[in-house]
Formats: C-alpha cells, structure tokens, sequence
C-alpha cells in the first residue's frame, strides 16, 4: 500500500503541466539524438547540463532522463532503416537492416517500438520495488566498502565499453588524475593548477564532457568522409496478429534480461542488447531465423535495451554510485542542483525520487506515440545534412561551456579536451570509461583516505569487511581470468603436421 | 608512422609521468594520514604499469598504424577559439558568424557562403530564444 501511496504522490509531481511539458521535451530530444548519427545521449546530456540551470530540479532531472530513455527507443531506428547504429543498437542491425531490406521496414520499426515500450514498463516496475530496498542495504556500506564498489565499477565499464581491460582501465585512470586537478578538499592544496585561477575549481565537467564527446565525434564523423544516403523509402506500419503475437515473448525475454543486467556494475543498454538476442538464439521459437530478419532479432533487443536503461538508474538512485558514464552525468546533474543521490535521496527527497519514477510511466507513452504513430516523420531527420548538422553542434558546445560560468575562457578548456578527445579516438580508446573516472575520482579518493584513516593505515579494511572483500575477490577473479585468456591466446599454436 | 599500440603506451606513459612527477611536489604523508601528493601518486604509478604493459604488448603484438589527421580538428578548434575570441572583442552574433565560416572549411562538402549565412541566422536565432526564454546571459548586441 505504501508503493502505491508513493507513487501516486509522484504522478502528482509528474503531472503538472510543467513536468509533463519538459517530459515531452525530454523524450522528444531523446529520440532525435538516437536517430541521428554521431551524436549519443552522453554528449547531449552534456550540451543540455548548463541549460537545466534556469529550470527547477524535478523538471530537470526529468527532462535529462527523458532524454536517456528517450535515446534507446530512437537508436533502433537509424539501425534498422540505414545501418547506422549507435553503441545500444548494434544488434538491431542484424536483423532490422535484413528486414529493411526485405521490404518489412515499417515492421521492424513497429516491433521496435511496441518492445521498446514493454521493456521500459517491466523495467519501471522493477525500478519502483527494487530502489527503495536496495537504498536500505546501501546503509550497510562503509567508506572501504564504497571504494571497492567503485572498483568493480570501473572494471565492468572498462571491459563492456572497449572490450580491453587494459585500454578501459587506463582511461579510467586518466578520468581519475583529471578529478585531482584543483583544491584538495581535505589540506587546501591546489594540485596541478599551475597558478591558474581558472583551474583552482578543478577542471569543468561540462568541458570534459563536451571536448572529449562533442569535438571529438564532430571530427571522427568529418574524418570517415562518408556521405550518408538519405532514407526515402515509404513503410508500412501495422503488423498482422500472427506478426505481432511474435512480438510479445521474445519482448518479454528481453525486458527481464535488460532490467537484470541494467542494475549490475558496468550494465547498461550496450551488453544488454546482445545477451538478450544470445538468449533468442537459444530458446526462441523461431531460432533458425534469426540473423536473417526475424521479429525476435529485433524485439528481444529492443526491450533488453530500453529496460537496461531505466534499471540503470536504481544504483545511482538507492546507493548513489552511478554505473555507466552516462549515469555519471545524471549524477552531476543531482549534484548541480543540490542533490546527493544515495540512500538518502528517498526519504530526503520523495518528490524528486517519485516523481522522475512517475515521469518514467508518462515518458514511456509518450515514446510509444513518437516512436510508433509518429515514426514516419522521424526519418525525415536523415535528410539533414551533415554540413549543417556539425556547426549547430559545435555551437552548442560553445553556449553550454560558455553558460556554467559565463566565461568564455572556459571555451579554450573544452578546445583543448576536444584536441584530447580526437587523440584518444585516434589511438581507439573509448573516453566513456574517463568520464566515469572523472566524476568518480575525488568521491573515491575522499573513501579511500576515510578507510585508511580508519584503518590506521592498513589495507586489510579491504578484505575483513565482507561487503569489500567479495567485491575485490570478483575483481581478482575477473582480472585473473583476463590475464589467462591474454596467455592462451598469445601462446604459439602447435603447426599441424 | 608509427605503431598505433606503441603511440599508445607512450601517450599513457607521458600522462602517467607528468601527473606522478607533479604529485611529488605536494606532501605524500603516510597511509593513515595521507598528504595532497598520495592519491594521484599511485594512481599515476597504476596508470604507469599500464603503459609499461601496452609498450611490451606493442613489441609482441603487431598493431595498426598510428593515423592522425590534423586538419579537420584544426578547423574546429580554431571555430570554437574564434567564437570565444571575436565574442569577447565584439558579441557573440559576430562570434557566431566566424565560428560558422571557419568550420565550414572542415569535412568534404562543397563550402558554400550561402549555406554559412543562413546556419548562422539559424543559430543566432536559437541564441536569442536561450537568451529570452532560457534567462542565459549571452551578449549577443
């Protein structure tokens, strides 16, 4: 009876015409970024973070995870229709471009669709039960605790985002030493500000974030010279009963594979999407179809994608450790407004904590009109070119740098990540896990010194407290394991004979 | 050009060198009363290790070459500085003109002024409602 009290507190919240109206923002701009090319929910979360300032918290936060969720649902589309996946929609180009190319176009987008909507409800569900609990166990944590959990964190995304651990775990690392650029909280020391006031604060998050997403895929879009061939062809949306009773169990599947693996560190839409189309592979009906433009190839990882991104806010919510890059920049939206998000944020902050859960049940209608009735009118967006597309870009990634302090030296700050940002592309490797490791940094820092104080300097706080010790055994095991394959795979193979 | 592994482990070394000589310029203290210069310091060396791995990798496994193409980021990031410089001499209507045409020389679409002129009434336009509407203090006059 409570969750159903809280809840209908937080459709208050969620429906006044305020809230309802930077929703419908929110998801809108969502599926644009998700359809168009080279632009991802992490840069515009970035672009749109200084503009939250004038707007109140609930409406912010709401119309920034809109703009997430909203993006999930738009990805497929630019997949099935074109080939141009974003990373969470890999998968949808398997069997969605076969079925485009099949003539079923406006089929897999509808299956997209109506699975992206039950993936995100099944996950809403699980998200208004599970956070509220999960917060109560987060009160168990101690500060080595939190520092070993952050670990586990850093290890998962290294691994899903660049598929080396290695590559992954060294950008984390240069996320982290950028976190120390400026006052040390604890003895007033500036650390690498070499005298420049500007830099006493520490390095801008919104620079970071736009130079090493917003520049940098700018340039790497420019530097493929690939022309991009609009879509001009006409679908047909509506399925027949047998095609949309395909739909349903293979949606189902999904939704309960993507909540799952959402919630876990380093989870998220990106390895969600392939576990669920593994597990159609396995156990769907229609299995030899598959991967040559089956119904399942496109439902099961459409919900698994959406329901990811929705169970992904429950850590950051209920233990207030965000576990993808772009949970990251949610959690400095919070704490831009004011807001830690963690255990307390429930019972500090219902209106907030109840009010986005709700907002998630209006955005989720709200996707299913655009993305279903209305997709049609979406591709048109393809037809923009890029050579108009990239100044608006780079435009705003001057008016967001330049709003968070009204200062135009801040916009040399973002050139030189931007430069930063290109050299990583160029050397592939993947500046999510850097994102993380800058926001992550000085919160892991300021646990790590607690626990050592704590410990009167001594590292066994790490392995006597059940919670960290489990957490530093998985990330052993799991290094190990790395380790292994690296050595099976380098050993000199025997020559036949 | 050079191995894009190699350029890779020398890259991480130069960042993990330049941040751990830094760190040792403040107090390190001890571990249980740890000084401004602990932290970034072993995660300098961790990041150290790392580049130690990728350059012994980049010896056993041959990797693609190392390609940097720098005219495109050039461009851009003489747009954003322009913006930023002709923003501060005169206002950022003009800011936006100079960021305009001197990104529009980047990629391989035909430079058109036409197309230049109307983005930037597109985006002065955009300017104005953030500032109207959104409250942002742009001075755009």
């Amino acid at each position: 009876m409570d969750l159903l009290h809280n809840l209908a507190f937080g459709f208050s919240h969620a429906l006044t015409l305020q809230n309802l109206l930077f929703c419908a923002i929110g998801c809108t701009v969502g599926t644009l970024v998700g359809l168009l090319p080279g632009l991802g929910p992490l840069a515009t979360i970035s672009l749109l973070l200084p503009l939250t300032y004038s707007i109140p918290t609930n409406g912010a936060l709401i119309m920034l995870a809109g703009i997430y969720y909203g993006a999930q649902y738009g990805d497929s589309v630019s997949a099935i229709t074109m080939k141009i996946p974003h990373a969470s929609s890999i998968v949808a180009c398997i069997d969605g471009y076969q079925m485009t190319l099949k003539g079923k176009t406006g089929l897999a987008l509808f299956t997209a669709g109506v699975s992206s909507f039950i993936g995100g409800t099944v996950a809403i569900v699980v998200l208004t039960f599970l956070a509220p609990s999960l917060g109560e166990v987060a009160f168990l944590f101690g500060p080595a605790d939190y520092c070993a959990l952050m670990l586990v964190g850093f290890v998962c995304v290294s691994f899903v985002t660049t598929g080396s651990l290695l590559n992954g775990m060294a950008m984390c690392l240069i996320g982290v030493l950028l976190g120390q650029i400026g006052t040390d909280v604890n003895s007033g020391v500036q650390r690498y500000t070499w005298d420049l006031p500007m830099l006493a604060d520490g390095v801008g998050l919104v620079s970071v974030a736009l130079g090493c997403f917003g520049i940098a895929e700018i340039t790497k879009n420019l530097d493929s010279r690939e022309e991009r061939s609009p879509f001009n062809g006409t679908i047909k949306l509506m399925p027949t009963w047998a095609e949309f009773k395909r739909i349903i169990p293979s949606a189902l599947r999904g939704s309960v594979v993507g909540s799952f693996l959402g919630i876990l560190p380093g989870g998220g839409p990106v390895i969600a999407q392939f576990a669920a189309y593994a597990l159609d592979k396995k156990v769907s009906k229609y299995r030899h179809e598959i991967g040559s433009g089956a119904i399942e190839g496109v439902a099961g990882q459409a919900a698994a994608d959406e329901a990811a991104a929705r169970t992904s806010f429950i850590p950051l919510m209920s233990i207030g450790i965000p576990e993808n890059a772009v949970m990251a920049l949610m959690m400095a939206a919070f704490v831009i407004k004011g807001i830690q998000p963690g255990p307390n944020m429930i019972a500090g902050h219902p209106d907030l904590f109840w009010g986005l859960v709700a907002s998630m049940w209006v955005g989720n209608c709200f996707l299913l009109i655009l993305n279903v009735p209305l997709v049609r009118y979406w591709l048109s967006v393809f037809k923009i070119p890029y050579s108009v597309l990239f100044p608006s870009i780079l435009f705003f990634c001057c008016i967001g740098t330049y709003s968070v302090n009204n200062n135009l030296d801040d916009i040399f700050v973002t050139a030189a990540f931007g430069l930063g940002g290109y050299l990583f592309s160029r050397l592939d490797m993947d500046a999510a896990p850097l994102m993380l490791g800058f926001i992550l940094g000085p919160m892991l820092e300021e646990n790590f010194r607690r626990a050592m104080l704590l410990s009167r300097g001594s590292f066994s706080a790490f392995v006597t407290r059940p919670i960290s010790a489990t957490l530093i055994g998985l990330i052993a095991v799991f290094i190990v394991w790395q380790l292994a394959a690296f050595l099976l795979k380098a050993r000199p193979q025997p020559q036949p004979a | 050009m050079i191995d894009r592994n190699l350029a890779r482990g020398l890259f991480l070394a130069a960042i993990a060198l330049a941040f751990g000589l830094g760190a040792l310029r403040y107090p390190i203290g001890d571990f249980a009363r740890a000084g401004a210069g602990l932290f970034p310091l072993m995660v300098s060396a961790l990041l150290l290790l790392i580049a130690l791995a990728t350059l012994v990798r980049s010896r056993v496994v041959a990797g693609p070459r190392f390609e940097f193409n720098p005219v495109n980021i050039a461009l851009l990031l003489s747009a954003l500085c322009a913006f930023a410089l002709v923003s501060r001499v005169l206002d950022m209507t003009a800011g936006i003109v100079a960021m305009v045409f001197i990104s529009g020389f980047a990629g391989t679409a035909k430079y058109s002024i036409v197309r230049n002129l109307k983005v930037s009434v597109g985006l002065f336009l955009v300017a104005l409602a953030f500032q109207k509407l959104l409250g942002l203090s742009l001075n755009l006059y």
